[in-house]
């Protein structure tokens, strides 16, 4: 983990107020693991508002030039700020920050499912295990098409996908959560990743938790430090015999046990 | 010939002695560990640890942060794991990191800091000072902070300070207007220095859910959004002069810094900026060693307390 000043080399509209910036790192694309974030500063130069930064998950990474991207959506004043910025401008950063997902053992065969912009993190998940020889298959919703142009870039990675959309206008029409469960035989062959929204997390939790399936959860929580100081950004994880403690997404996270996670 | 000032930057507390002003606030920096690979944190005056309690607490309820103007609104709850997971555990690191601490504690009643008190008998000898977090719940006072009752101050502060011969600060918050009383009483108890201003109660709202955005419904500011108020809680102590003020609350950089010794802080903490930028506590070292030397001031002492204050008739 270091703070970096990055140059960036495009920020472009991916979607309606969706954006994908790309950065020259070789730092980052050298260490970043599967699940890492970013923490990037969204204020020009000693700004205090917005004060603090703001956590992106690498979407992808291109060895060969040294770059990678982060998805966001603009939300507010950080992000608007970040939407502001131009090709050759610099950002500052630290990275990359998280617990970071091991590819290299697990099953050969590996689903990811995801609900908007969950889709960030999942997608280089995506692009490491296939390095890695392994088989991937992507269930992914939407509430409409502003991401569309991300199943170009699923379809250059080959990889296999079903996408759904609750207006119907993008892939099958429907919850991706609606979907899950034609037959657990199927899941139990996988090593599942999931990352969405809470709503979405909650009915796979149910769904994979009759039948004891496990799977990982990636988790979004408001970050102050994002360095594991500030003890902000915890969520309730289950222990033993009904016990709790709390964890930090930025720290033993974003990635836990999906069964484990208390959601409230 | 060699022109360079090397300015002094030692600052004395009463008895507790800093190899400079620049120290960390609590429960920003944990023990320097994260921080540690951003810069070396044995050039800190001191590093403040999070504050203990003689069991591990939980903490509270998430969202526990919240974002506002310049700020930060926060309810941790004072998660952190026991004042014996300190003593096994982040002692040793922080000793091997050469780092000068200040343990931070607090109890729910005088009894529990009395017991705290004899749990770090033995490691006195390793750390310059015990800070007391008073501006949390006593439970012998309907859950009042300790702090709203300066006559609460000065039981802790004498109990502490009859059992442990290390020097003790006192946190105070800015919350009550009764920091002056606090700070004599504590001086009568034996206190060495008065640390001010911990967070300001706050609160933000969705205007959506109509929900409160902390799990905790207020929670304490933070930031640059609340570094006049310190300031001026900051002057207002300096002026009675009845012990050393350690001041903190929204440093951001050493032009902060300066302001908090000119109105007489003899030492400054960083807090918020921490979260920030990682490094901020070197920066802030070098940029007032720059500023001294382009200043020509040969020691960090001329400048606290410097304030000029011109009255004039209305």
């Amino acid at each position: 983990m270091k703070l970096l000043n990055s140059e960036i080399l495009s920020n472009q509209q991916y979607g309606p107020g969706i954006f994908k910036m790309e950065l020259f790192s070789p730092y980052i694309v050298r260490n970043v693991m599967a699940g890492q974030f970013v923490n990037i500063r969204c204020a020009p130069n000693d700004g205090t508002d917005p004060l603090l930064r703001r956590p992106f998950s690498v979407f992808d990474i291109e060895e060969r030039f040294n770059v990678f991207s982060v998805l966001y959506m603009v939300k507010g004043k950080g992000t608007g700020y970040m939407s502001s910025l131009r090709k050759g401008d610099t950002v500052d950063l630290a990275g990359p920050m998280g617990s970071g997902i091991d590819l290299n053992t697990g099953s050969k065969d590996i689903l990811l499912i995801g609900g908007g912009m969950g889709i960030a993190p999942l997608n280089l998940i995506a692009k490491m295990a296939l390095a890695r020889g392994k088989n991937v298959f992507i269930m992914a919703g939407f509430r409409d098409s502003s991401l569309l142009r991300w199943e170009r870039d699923l379809v250059r990675m080959e990889v296999k996908y079903r996408i759904f959309s609750e207006d119907g206008k993008w892939g099958e029409k429907g919850l991706v959560s609606e979907y899950i469960f034609e037959g657990d035989r199927f899941y139990k062959k996988h090593e599942i990743y999931v990352c969405g929204p809470v709503e979405m997390l909650k009915i796979i939790q149910e769904k994979l938790g009759r039948y004891q399936i496990s799977a990982t959860a990636l988790l979004e929580e408001k970050m102050a430090c994002g360095i594991g100081v500030c003890m902000g950004c915890v969520v309730k994880i289950r222990g033993k015999n009904g016990s709790f403690s709390y964890k930090r997404v930025c720290r033993e996270g974003p990635a836990f046990e999906l069964s484990e996670v208390v959601f409230e | 010939m060699n022109d360079i000032i090397r300015p002094s930057l030692k600052v004395q507390l009463g008895k507790i002695k800093f190899k400079n002003p620049v120290i960390t606030c609590s429960g920003t920096f944990s023990h320097g560990e994260e921080h540690m690979v951003f810069y070396d944190i044995g050039k800190l005056g001191a590093v403040t640890t999070k504050s203990y309690s003689l069991l591990p607490m939980k903490g509270n309820p998430p969202p526990r942060i919240c974002e506002t103007a310049s700020g930060v609104l926060n309810s941790i709850g004072l998660q952190n794991d026991g004042i014996d997971s300190f003593i096994y555990r982040h002692l040793p690191w922080m000793k091997g990191a050469g780092a000068s601490i200040i343990l931070s504690i607090f109890g729910r009643t005088t009894e529990e800091f009395k017991k705290i008190a004899l749990r770090i008998l033995d490691i006195k000898s390793e750390i310059l000072a015990v800070e007391l977090n008073l501006s949390c719940p006593n439970l012998e006072q309907g859950g009042k902070a300790f702090c709203a009752v300066p006559e609460e101050v000065k039981r802790v502060v004498d109990s502490v300070v009859s059992m442990l011969d290390i020097p003790v600060i006192v946190k105070l918050s800015p919350d009550f207007e009764t920091i002056d009383r606090s700070a004599e009483l504590a001086r009568q108890s034996g206190a060495e220095a008065i640390s001010i201003i911990n967070t300001v109660v706050g609160m933000a709202v969705d205007i959506d859910t109509a929900k409160p955005l902390l799990g905790n419904v207020t929670g304490g500011l933070s930031g640059p959004a609340v570094k006049p108020i310190a300031l001026a809680r900051v002057y207002q102590l300096c002026q009675q002069d009845i012990l050393p003020v350690i001041a903190m609350g929204g440093v951001f950089g050493y032009r902060d810094l300066l302001e908090f010794l000119i109105v007489g802080a003899r030492a400054v903490g960083i807090g918020t900026a921490n979260f920030v930028q990682y490094d901020i506590g070197e920066r802030i070292l070098n940029d007032l060693t720059a500023y001294l030397r382009e200043k020509k001031i040969d020691d960090v002492n001329k400048i606290i307390g410097r304030l000029k204050v011109e009255k004039k008739q209305a």
